[in-house]
């Protein structure tokens, strides 16, 4: 996996270079026509808005900022979508292959095979699939890296639109050397870890981040891809094929509820400040 | 701009954006790149990469401030008091590009003995205007100017300079700033680093410099600054004016401004009672013979853009028909004519793109204003807060007399035209797609209004020539855009040699650049800086080549698009350059004089003439001096303004503390309009300043009809620090009230560690930022923070007073 997954498409998002302007959530809407949303204020820290991502919110920029002894150190920002799991739990808790991961990196989503089960929505350890529950027919939706962009050479609209460079998009093996010189070069302005290198088996969009991504609520996922868990399980009890969905099912609830405990812990964290 | 003119010439960039990548530090003051100049942020990213400091310097931790090497607070109204501290520490210190201060600028000119600042008045002060009797430089017998090459003799400006800023040392500054005496000498450390020849820094502002009663004076500190670090003409130097829409550059460069004309002529006043008289006031002189003097060809623009507007009609006999141009007869500025509206002098208003019900200074009495009129057409996209006045919350549409038309618009992409960005640089676009319904483009509107004008007038009418002899060969009824790039550019109106340059041109060739215009009627140009920009080779405009790194090293790329004058990319740029013609900054070259081919290679030269001196370092006699758009060739570092030669600080009109540096507690040459509507800090203890977002666009009218914008900042809201909401008991998110002498509005307070309370000598002082973009009308609607703003402006401009006032904020009742 790791060798082929060097010459998958991704990003780089270096949130030391993102000016939170958000021209890449307004593009991916537009490039999407996603409708936009009703909303109040803001709906988290900053000027974070929407609140969460939905069925019409595929990407969403994350604001923090970064206190120390009641002085503002910095005010970082995070750029919150669908990893691109090099092995997706989503495409695996799917029965009927409507979720594929494609050999160039992007996980896209084949709404006409999709039954609405929603065993991907819980089987994301980020979160990520949305279901439109308030359409008669509902589909799935999240980030599907522009798949039709790419076939025609473009590049995927939020990675495009982008003025400030924070996100660069190519391929994933240069992408984690640029990621690591970066790092190399400016020891104190990242956190010495290159997101998505080996998170959940590793993913298609990687982050460098100036302050650890768990100030954004991003839980720490492991290294161990979420379907390995369920392909040991079925090595085991090879006839049980319902069972590999309602283990990452199970993984689910797990880390569902480490989710909302970290969500406690978050609120907290943004109280404090 | 008008700061940028005293000092060099012209009103303008002197770079451009790409050239941002060269510098090697970056000062953002009275900005928010990031947020409101988003694409230039590329540029500041590339420079980061490559090793620069960024600086930002504002009130607020803006998103800028997030990529910030140093982030230094100051408290609105106070840039003056910051940089002069600056510009103090790099005198005292000797951190000055000497080489440069001594061939490009005025340094060593000798200023009349009698110069001085007492109790922060500059000699003689009348009714708000200085009679400028002590300002004047020494002259010789043959009417030069005396200047002292060891910058030693106390008259000199370097040497008054020096005791002049030694008033702003770090400690005073601090106080009038609330900046750290620290953060202040980092921040100084830094950007006088510059000052080695090799080094650059570049200044980028926008309206937080502007938009103040001593706003023209703060682009004097940066302008003098950058000058005395040798930071003007060279690559990755300049002060980059970022203008706030994408054609700014354009409309002023045409005339948008009420005291200038296309070209940066003069807006002809009422004692201006011919063109002789005319041009005896508005063409520089000088006695040394080597400067340049360029605005010595005044005539030949003047002449050439009367026979654009009316062409035949413009003849010798008829001086060019000059006295069909309206003459002023006093202030035309925003706040003069709605002023006079609201008196009833004013009695029709055509208003295109414009909603000054939302981006009007003291916005309540703006919308009242507009009440008193018999009509107002709005030409824009939507149906603006301005266009809707009559029917606003609070208002009864049947006691308003007001009939007001809406004439839709097309947009920039439905058009075709060119459009100029603050690089100076006009680029040709297309129209993508037609307009929707029965939208039309502004070319279209402006031709429809002048045919029917005319045909009112053909039947009679007062003083009818101005209109019905105007020259109009645009084509049909939908204007072609082509033929008016090129009557801007000029044609020939007859046979011309020009023996000197070994060319001839025939009438209806169009003019190859302005060193062509004549002042004899055979020439036309509808704006002189323009000439060149569409030339018998074509539409240089409509060019998009990109240039090979490999040769272009500094990334002019000179065949995109086309800039003026003349494509020059970076102007000045001879001072880049020693008095030997070779670059101070060898590494990336914008000029470099060639003695072989006795030509400058690299950029375009601000002037084509050899360096001032020869190789052998004897004088020649042939060179002209860098800065050829000011009558003396230098830069200015003394210069000629309303409010003083050198800028000196004031409080803004409303201010919660009293001037540290002098008596005087205001700028002593603003107008103040409405006396009994300026807040006391009894009353009105908090600073406020507004500002934009990267979310929304100006007025709002672009923006907040767009529903995905909308949903990324749905209201309007004032970001108040910690400590204040602790001490109001205002939680984020709660409504607040906040107050001014002017009026009240309830807002969305966001409380953030981003805002943080001044110490000022003593005392604390909060300050608020308030979004502007919101109005009455359109998809997502909210409070107007103008509505709180003071009716006041600048002394030189009239820009409002937008940035700082005072105010109080309460957590709101009943919301
Ligand atoms: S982030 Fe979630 S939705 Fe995206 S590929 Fe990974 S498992 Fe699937
Ligand atoms: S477009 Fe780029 S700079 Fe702007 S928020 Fe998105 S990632 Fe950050």
């Amino acid at each position: 996996m790791e060798e082929n997954s060097n010459n998958q498409k991704a990003y780089l998002y270096d949130n030391t270079k993102c000016i939170g302007c958000r021209a890449c959530q307004v593009a991916c809407k537009q490039w999407k026509n996603l409708p936009a949303e009703k909303t109040e204020f803001f709906g988290g820290p900053g000027y974070q808005n929407p609140a969460k991502l939905s069925s019409s919110t595929f990407t969403l920029i994350k604001y923090h900022e970064e206190v120390e002894e009641d002085k503002l150190k910095d005010w970082v920002f995070f750029k919150e979508q669908c990893r691109h799991c090099l092995e997706p739990a989503c495409v695996s808790a799917c029965l009927v292959k409507a979720l594929e991961k494609t050999p160039e990196g992007p996980v896209i989503y084949h709404e006409n095979l999709c039954m609405g089960c929603r065993y991907c929505m819980i089987s994301c350890p980020f979160d990520i699939p949305k279901f439109q529950y308030h359409k008669v027919i509902p589909l799935i939706q999240k980030c599907n890296y522009c798949y039709d962009r790419l076939e025609e050479g473009l590049l995927p609209a939020c990675s495009q639109t982008c003025p400030s460079g924070a996100i660069k998009f190519g391929t994933r093996g240069e992408l984690i050397e640029e990621a690591r010189e970066r790092i190399f070069k400016n020891p104190d302005r990242y956190v010495n870890h290159i997101y998505g290198e080996h998170e959940v088996g590793g993913t298609s969009t990687l982050c460098i981040s100036s302050v650890p991504l768990e100030k954004f609520g991003v839980r720490d996922v492991g290294t161990t891809p979420i379907p390995s868990y369920s392909k040991q399980f079925l090595t085991a009890v090879p006839v049980v094929i319902i069972g590999a969905a309602t283990f990452c099912t199970a993984l689910y609830w797990i880390a569902k509820r480490r989710e909302a405990v970290a969500e406690a812990e978050n609120k907290t964290e943004i109280k404090e400040e | 701009m008008a700061s940028l003119a005293a000092t060099y010439g012209r009103g303008a960039m002197t770079n451009h954006w790409g050239d941002i990548a060269n510098s090697d530090c970056v000062i953002v003051i009275g900005s928010n790149p990031a947020e409101n100049h988003p694409l230039s942020f590329k540029h500041v990213a590339r420079a980061k990469d490559k090793g620069a400091k960024l600086i930002v310097i504002d009130p607020r931790f803006t998103r800028t401030a997030s990529l910030a090497d140093i982030y230094a607070p100051l408290r609105s109204g106070t840039d003056i008091a910051f940089i002069n501290s600056i510009i103090n520490y790099a005198l005292a210190n000797n951190l000055v590009n000497q080489d440069y201060v001594l061939t490009h600028t005025n340094a060593s000119f000798l200023i009349n003995p009698d110069f001085d600042i007492t109790d922060g008045i500059f000699g003689e002060l009348k009714d708000g205007k200085y009679s400028k009797a002590t300002w004047g430089l020494q002259k010789n017998t043959d009417g030069t100017i005396k200047k002292d090459p060891t910058l030693a003799d106390p008259a000199c400006v370097y040497q008054q300079m020096k005791k002049y800023f030694a008033r702003y040392d770090f400690e005073t500054v601090s106080k009038i700033t609330g900046t750290s005496v620290e953060t202040l000498k980092k921040v100084a450390d830094t950007i006088c680093a510059t000052h080695e020849p090799d080094k650059a820094a570049v200044i980028m502002y926008a309206m937080g410099t502007t938009q103040h009663t001593v706003g023209t004076q703060n682009i004097r500190t940066y302008a003098i600054l950058q000058t005395l670090l040798g930071n003007i003409g060279v690559a990755g130097g300049g002060i980059d004016a970022m203008r706030g829409e994408s054609n700014v550059q354009g409309s002023t460069d045409f005339g948008l401004l009420f005291h200038i004309i296309p070209g940066y002529l003069k807006c002809p006043a009422v004692e201006h009672v011919d063109l002789k008289t005319y041009l005896e006031k508005c063409t520089p002189k000088t006695a040394d013979k080597q400067s340049a003097n360029w605005w010595g060809n005044y005539p030949k623009y003047i002449t050439s853009l009367l026979k654009a507007f009316w062409g035949d009609n413009a003849t010798a006999e008829n001086d060019y028909a000059f006295n069909y141009l309206p003459k002023t007869g006093g202030g035309y500025s925003h706040i003069a004519i709605f002023e006079a509206m609201e008196k009833g002098t004013i009695k029709g208003c055509l208003l295109l793109g414009q909603n000054p019900a939302v981006g009007g200074p003291n916005a309540n009495i703006e919308r009242k204003a507009l009440g008193n009129l018999d009509w107002l057409v709005a030409v824009d996209l939507w149906e603006t807060d301005t266009s809707v006045f009559w029917k606003r919350p609070g208002t009864n549409p049947a006691d308003i007399k007001t009939e007001v038309f809406l004439l839709p618009a097309a947009s920039s992409v439905e058009k075709e035209g060119s459009v100029s960005n603050s690089s100076r640089w006009a680029q040709w676009r297309y129209a993508a797609v037609t307009p929707p319904g029965e939208a039309k483009s502004d070319l279209w509107i402006i031709s429809q209004l002048y045919k029917k004008l005319k045909e009112s007038y053909n039947s009679g009418g007062k003083f009818p020539e101005p209109i019905v002899k105007l020259s109009w060969n645009f084509g049909g009824e939908e204007p072609d855009p082509n033929l008016v790039a090129k009557e801007v550019n000029g044609y020939f109106l007859a046979d011309v040699d020009f023996p000197d340059k070994g060319k001839s041109f025939k009438k209806g060739d169009l003019v190859p650049g302005f060193a062509f215009l004549k002042d004899n009627g055979s020439t036309s140009c509808g704006c002189w800086i323009y000439c060149a920009s569409y030339v018998n080779e074509g539409n240089m405009m409509a060019r998009r080549k990109r240039s090979d790194p490999a040769k272009d090293t500094i990334g002019l790329n000179p065949e995109w698009a086309w800039c003026w004058p003349v494509n020059r990319r970076i102007i000045y740029n001879r001072a880049s350059c020693d008095a030997q013609g070779n670059p101070y900054a060898p590494q990336k070259p914008v000029v470099k004089f060639n003695w072989e081919t006795g030509k400058w290679a690299g950029d375009v030269p601000d002037g084509p003439w050899p360096p001032l001196k020869k190789q052998d370092g004897t004088n020649n006699p042939e060179g002209k001096y860098s800065f050829i758009m000011t009558a003396e060739g230098h830069a200015c570092l003394f210069a000629d303004l309303a409010d003083g030669p050198f800028p000196e600080h004031y409080e803004p009109l409303e201010s919660p503390v009293s001037n540290l540096m002098s008596k005087q507690q205001n700028n002593p040459a603003i107008k103040i309009w409405r006396k009994d509507e300026i807040g006391k800090s009894e009353q009105y203890p908090i600073v406020a300043t507004t500002y934009r977002v990267s979310e929304h666009w100006q007025a709002g009218a672009m923006s907040r009809n767009l529903p995905w914008l909308a949903e990324l900042m749905p209201n309007a809201f004032v970001e108040i620090s910690n400590e204040l909401a602790v001490e109001k008991g205002i939680n984020n998110g709660d409504k607040v009230k906040i107050s001014t002498i002017r009026g009240a509005i309830d807002i969305y307070a966001l409380v953030t560690s981003r805002l943080k309370p001044f110490q000022l000598n003593g005392s604390t002082i909060h300050e608020v930022g308030i979004i502007w973009h919101f109005g009455y009308a359109g998809l997502v609607t909210g409070p107007s923070a103008n509505e709180l703003t003071p009716h006041v402006g600048d002394a030189n401009t009239m820009i409002p007073e937008y940035k700082a006032f005072l105010c109080n904020i309460e957590k709101a009742i009943g919301v």
